[in-house]
């Protein structure tokens, strides 16, 4: 990650990214030689990171989120039989999710399972905050939830009203999030896909 | 009240009204009349006793829903806040059983709602924001004569009562032709109540489920919300979001001159804005000229879709009716429209529209609308209009734009009017809307009325 972010230059801000190198080398004291030389060596690229860094703001309950658009990480312990019904349900859509496109927010969803299929990994980046349309899931695509999370336990179903605060209990905020680009929303990609294609169109004709 | 007779009043339906109209307060489903005269009264509670003994003096003059679609005297509808439930001394597991978003106030919300900048509840105007307003009594009527009446009522049961102080009043209405403070006919689309005896109008869509207005219903989901305990307390009760905007009128004729050259440019951009044409008459109806007998008539000035303009080229997909109700907008986020639909009574201060007010001294004469948001979950879903379809545009499309009329508008704001061949940007809009107060109350049944002014609890 380079960064072409010009560096600010006032001597306060200065002082404070010679603080956060400071800290470093007392974090990294007791890493493996190889960890301390690489910080020696890399301090000119990791001095110009740390100027530019902005912090990351919430997405609604929990989660981090940069932008436009927020990260939610989950790991849920697998209801009874839940791993092999789950695993079986995701085969059947051979691997992909297509339906989440009706959904018109989800970057990527991604199901990953752990210590020997007890618990799911569940990942996905998107757009806002989920708890605003989680009533709109509710009336929309209960069936749809309901199929997914009926494997995990404790799931009280999308029509309890303790449904939200299953998810945020399962939630695990991430330390860091990057996102390449913060401000495009999944229906501003589309936008600018179309614009791109109707773009080239026209240049074709006028060329 | 012609908008009542005109309108809801031929409307009744054939099978029994299902909800309980003898429990619920009448704002919930009465229209306000045309035209309309009214006042807001704000008080706070010094004494519990004090304050139960005012409810119960009050009581009597609240009117239910019973014949709701008929004419009717005047009215007085009483919301309390959280504060003013504390202030009451209700119990404090009846407290906590309320919503939290309601327990902290709609300042206390103000990140939830978008309310910064200009809207911040530091700019607020005296007494909102302070949890110092406990009570808001509302009078509605269909003549000044009325509204004194009723409010001569109102003001016999707080005098001699030390124990409750006025905050605030203020009057609304009046204005020639009930035109807004923007200069338009508002409060034309209002959700449709299944069960409340009265069909829906024609373009209303399909009536949702009373559980979405009136706390003991099922919602849309097909479960009733939590309510607040003890049964008596909650059930056949809502939530009101009180609202007091601004208009800055000469901000907004600035904005009209400053993009249109003559007066039929100027008109047809105030009604790109709306989405409906200072008559009432829909874009949708009247795409490129007014038509003021569309506007006038509720039979007519809401019976349309958007399935002949799909791209928006009559009515801009961020025009202020589009973004309220989108209806059958295809929205790039999946959404239940009918679980976002809410009632709202706007009622209208300070002096008329006046189209030539041009100054920056015109932006801040005390004008502008009181909106009564009415909802069974009226803090969830105001938060999510503000979130989602007023502070944004990503919904329909439209990037970082907002809401033309009731936006917080960030600087170098655009608004985007689909043209053929090309789309037109309008440079230059501004916040036309300033949030200078809010409350949000609690809309008791009249059983609950009664339970809260009983010393027992």
């Amino acid at each position: 990650m380079q960064s072409q972010t010009q560096m600010a230059t006032t001597p306060e801000h200065d002082a404070r990214v010679e603080q956060k190198v400071q800290k470093l080398r007392e974090i990294y004291a007791d890493a493996p030689e190889l960890g301390r030389v690489a910080l020696e060596k890399g301090l000119p690229d990791l001095k110009r990171e740390l100027a530019a860094a902005t912090g990351t703001q919430n997405a609604g309950r929990i989660g981090a989120r940069q932008g436009k658009v927020s990260e939610l990480t989950g790991i849920i312990p697998f209801a009874e039989g839940g791993a092999k019904r789950l695993r079986g349900l995701l085969e059947a859509l051979e691997g992909n999710f297509r339906g989440g496109d009706a959904v018109g927010t989800l970057h990527d969803m991604r199901f990953v399972f752990l210590d020997n299929d007890t618990k799911l990994l569940f990942a996905t980046a998107y757009d806002g905050d989920w708890d605003a349309y989680i009533d709109d899931f509710v009336t929309k695509i209960p069936n749809s939830m309901d199929l997914i999370f009926c494997n995990l336990e404790g799931w009280p179903g999308i029509h309890s009203p303790s449904a939200k605060d299953f998810i945020a209990g399962n939630q695990i905020a991430a330390e860091a999030w990057y996102v390449a680009s913060p401000n495009l929303t999944v229906a501003e990609t589309r936008r600018l896909e179309r614009v791109g294609k109707a773009v080239d169109e026209f240049l074709d004709k006028i060329a | 009240m012609s908008s009542v007779k005109g309108s809801v009043e031929n409307n009744r339906s054939t099978p029994a009204p299902t909800v309980d109209l003898d429990e619920i307060q009448a704002t919930i489903l009465r229209p306000r009349p045309a035209p309309y005269f009214g006042t807001h009264v704000l008080l706070r509670v010094n004494d519990a006793q004090a304050g139960r003994a005012f409810l119960r003096r009050l009581i009597p003059h609240v009117d239910s829903a019973a014949g709701w679609w008929s004419a009717a005297t005047p009215w007085l509808a009483v919301g309390i806040s959280y504060a003013g439930l504390e202030a009451l001394g209700v119990p404090q597991d009846s407290l906590q059983s309320f919503p939290e978003a309601f327990r902290e106030g709609m300042a206390a919300r103000a990140r939830h709602l978008g309310d910064e900048g200009r809207n911040d509840p530091k700019n607020w105007d005296q007494p909102y924001g302070k949890s110092d307003v406990h009570i808001g009594v509302s009078a509605f009527s269909d003549s000044e004569e009325d509204r004194r009446r009723i409010l001569g009522i109102a003001r016999e049961q707080v005098e001699g009562f030390s124990g409750v102080s006025v905050l605030a009043m203020q009057d609304f209405g009046a204005q020639p032709g009930d035109l807004n403070s923007l200069g338009y006919k508002d409060g034309i689309d209002q959700p449709a109540v299944e069960g409340s005896g009265v069909d829906p109008l024609p373009g209303q869509g399909r009536p949702i489920k009373a559980g979405e207005f009136i706390l003991g219903y099922p919602g849309e989901s097909g479960v009733p919300l939590p309510m607040p305990q003890p049964d008596i307390l909650g059930r056949n009760g809502t939530y009101v979001g009180f609202r007091k905007y601004q208009s800055r009128v000469g901000a907004f004729n600035r904005f009209l001159r400053a993009n249109g050259s003559t007066e039929e440019e100027r008109e047809l951009l105030a009604a790109k804005l709306v989405g409906r044409w200072r008559s009432g008459a829909p874009l949708t109806l009247a795409p490129d000229v007014d038509n003021p007998a569309v506007g006038t008539d509720p039979q007519r000035n809401n019976d349309f879709d958007y399935s002949n303009d799909a791209r928006g080229r009559q009515a801009p997909f961020g025009c202020h009716i589009r973004r309220m109700n989108p209806r059958d907008t295809k929205l790039t986020r999946l959404t239940d429209v009918n679980i976002h639909r809410i009632i709202r009574r706007g009622t209208t201060y300070g002096p008329p529209y006046d189209p030539n007010a041009l100054s920056e001294a015109d932006d801040e004469v005390p004008r502008g609308a009181i909106f009564l948001f009415i909802s069974a979950k009226a803090m969830a879903t105001i938060e999510f209009l503000q979130q989602e379809w007023i502070n944004d545009g990503n919904f329909i499309g439209a990037g970082n734009e907002r809401d033309p009329i009731v936006g917080l508008q960030e600087k170098e704001a655009t608004f985007t009017i689909p043209k053929e061949p090309v789309r037109r940007r309008v440079h230059g809009i501004e916040t036309f809307n300033v949030l200078r107060g809010g409350e949000y109350f609690f809309m008791p049944s009249l059983s609950a009325l009664k339970w809260l002014a009983d010393a027992e609890n």
